[in-house]
């Protein structure tokens, strides 16, 4: 493209470094937007703590009822994975032919009554 | 008998024609057997997004797509109508085949946008409005963008071809497509193909990065509990972001509103029809019609050359060098981080957005060193951080070359 005809290394690394910087520049700003976002609600949150009677150091410690929840549930998983030996889960039906054999045959073996010879 | 004969001419000679006609027969005249190589490349996508589950969501439209427009003689699409960055309207509307008409979503930039709604839709920010710092993570991990974009200048690529190929290492399929279209869509193919196949690989290209940057110890750092976010400052939070960016920079304006949008929608928790829709139904829709029409500017002219190759080389360092920037930014803040605050290096490598599937790997490469270390949420700021930071980076080489 002639557009870009006149375009150099010098150009493309300064394109780059500048590129770069203005990626973190952005970012960084919005780091201090969200801290200054933070500071007033966590104060804000506090203070309405405090004001209803309780003690400002709760809050620091406040978990979710999420995060509970999910660490019971992990807890468990783990606790339960070392209770048994994981079963392959395969249930097979292999029908087995057998030869004929008296010694396991059901109709002489315990359907029938012995009957005692005189 | 003399009529037989001549209706029997016709009709040979109509055999004839419909022979040369056919596409089996144009594979071996002239270049046609390229066509045949893409319609290979295009099944092995095929076998990798359903045998092999990578990324099938897209990867499935985008080689059926791609197997549609290497038919010889289907005439599905028209690289020729947009030509130069230019939409020949006219032509379209006399000449314009099915995806001629659905490239136009890409070409305008209208499905990554929607998209993005979508995502915004399904993230959330909990985690980097909790610790603000992962936002450092999230433009470090840039860091493969820029050096790519170099590498690509090196290997004779024009400037805005660079851009587009940098963009890969933000490992955002939407924000590689959305600048592609508009820095030089004819790369368009490879580029969306790379991005998608590397992002599917994250959790085999990442690890022995993150490994070879990390000591054992390092690996096993606990961080602390993240503060509870309150429902207000999810509220304000993509206001305030779409605000401050798009002043900033305005050429983002479009990827960076459309996911504040979807996470507006999400958080304020009055509409939500439409977040569901876009999280679904939008969502869905429009993976399909970018799938299909992205798959189809891969023709065997633009496809089967030096430059796939050299893209698919260059998009896997733009991935390397993105997670490793993440990585050392990460131990570099360790260095002045007090004992208790330290950061676990490997959040750092999700800052290449691939949400959510580089904070898993995180999580899993924190549970192999210490089985009791839970880094899933805290690599989630990062890793969203990652897709703001991409975002932005587009917005950047777009004002620059665009």
């Amino acid at each position: 493209m002639d557009k870009f005809a006149n375009i150099g290394w010098p150009d493309m690394l300064l394109m780059a470094l500048i590129g770069f910087l203005i990626v973190f520049f952005v970012l960084v700003l919005m780091i201090g937007v969200m801290k200054a976002m933070g500071y007033v609600f966590t104060h804000q949150r506090k203070a309405k703590k405090v004001a209803a009677g309780g003690s400002a150091e709760d809050e620091d410690h406040a978990i979710s009822d999420a995060e509970i929840v999910a660490a019971i549930a992990v807890a468990l998983k783990l606790y339960k994975s070392d209770l048994h030996d994981r079963e392959s889960e395969v249930i097979t039906i292999n029908r087995i032919t057998r030869a004929y054999s008296p010694w396991n045959s059901k109709i002489h073996g315990l359907t029938q009554l012995p009957t005692r010879k005189k | 008998m003399i009529e037989l004969l001549e209706s029997g001419s016709f009709i040979i000679d109509s055999l004839k024609d419909f022979a040369n006609e056919a596409g089996l027969v144009s594979f071996f005249v002239g270049q046609g057997w390229k066509s045949l190589v893409m319609i290979g490349v295009s099944l092995l996508l095929l076998y990798l997004a359903i045998k092999k589950e990578f990324e099938p969501l897209l990867l499935l439209p985008i080689a059926f797509g791609m197997l549609l427009t290497n038919f010889p003689g289907a005439e599905m699409f028209h690289p020729t109508l947009f030509d130069e960055g230019q939409i020949d309207w006219y032509d379209l509307y006399k000449t314009g085949g099915l995806i001629d008409f659905l490239y136009l979503g890409v070409k305008l930039g209208i499905y990554p946008c929607l998209i993005f709604i979508g995502v915004g839709a399904m993230t959330d920010f909990g985690p980097l409005i909790a610790n603000p710092k992962s936002f450092l993570l999230g433009a470090a991990a840039q860091l493969g963008i820029f050096a790519t974009f170099l590498g690509a200048y090196a290997l004779g690529f024009a400037p805005n071809e660079c851009g587009s190929i940098g963009i890969i290492g933000g490992a955002d399929g939407p924000t590689s497509i959305f600048l592609t279209a508009k820095l030089a869509p004819d790369l368009l193919g490879p580029i969306a193909i790379a991005a998608y196949s590397y992002m599917a690989l994250v959790p085999v290209i990442q690890p022995p990065i993150m490994r070879a940057l990390t000591t054992k110890e390092e690996r096993m750092i606990k961080m602390s509990q993240l503060r509870q976010v309150s429902k207000t400052e999810k509220i304000i939070f993509p206001i305030v972001l779409a605000i401050v960016i798009s002043l900033l920079l305005p050429s983002a304006a479009p990827l960076i509103g459309c996911l504040m949008l979807g996470n507006l929608m999400k958080e304020s928790g009055v509409v939500d029809r439409l977040s569901k829709t876009v999280q679904n139904e939008l969502m869905n829709i429009v993976v399909i019609l970018l799938g299909v029409s992205v798959g189809a500017t891969a023709t065997a002219s633009s496809f089967l050359n030096e430059r796939t190759i050299f893209i698919l080389v260059l998009g896997i360092l733009a991935f390397s060098l993105g997670s490793a920037g993440g990585v050392l930014l990460a131990k570099f803040m360790n260095l002045f981080a007090k004992e208790g605050k330290k950061i676990n290096p490997l959040i750092g490598s999700a800052g290449v957005s691939a949400v959510p599937m580089a904070a898993r790997v995180s999580q899993t490469e924190g549970q192999k060193a210490c089985p009791s270390n839970f880094l899933l949420m805290h690599a989630m700021g990062p890793n969203v951080a990652g897709v703001v930071g991409s975002a932005v980076a587009a917005g950047i080489l777009l004002a620059f070359l665009g």
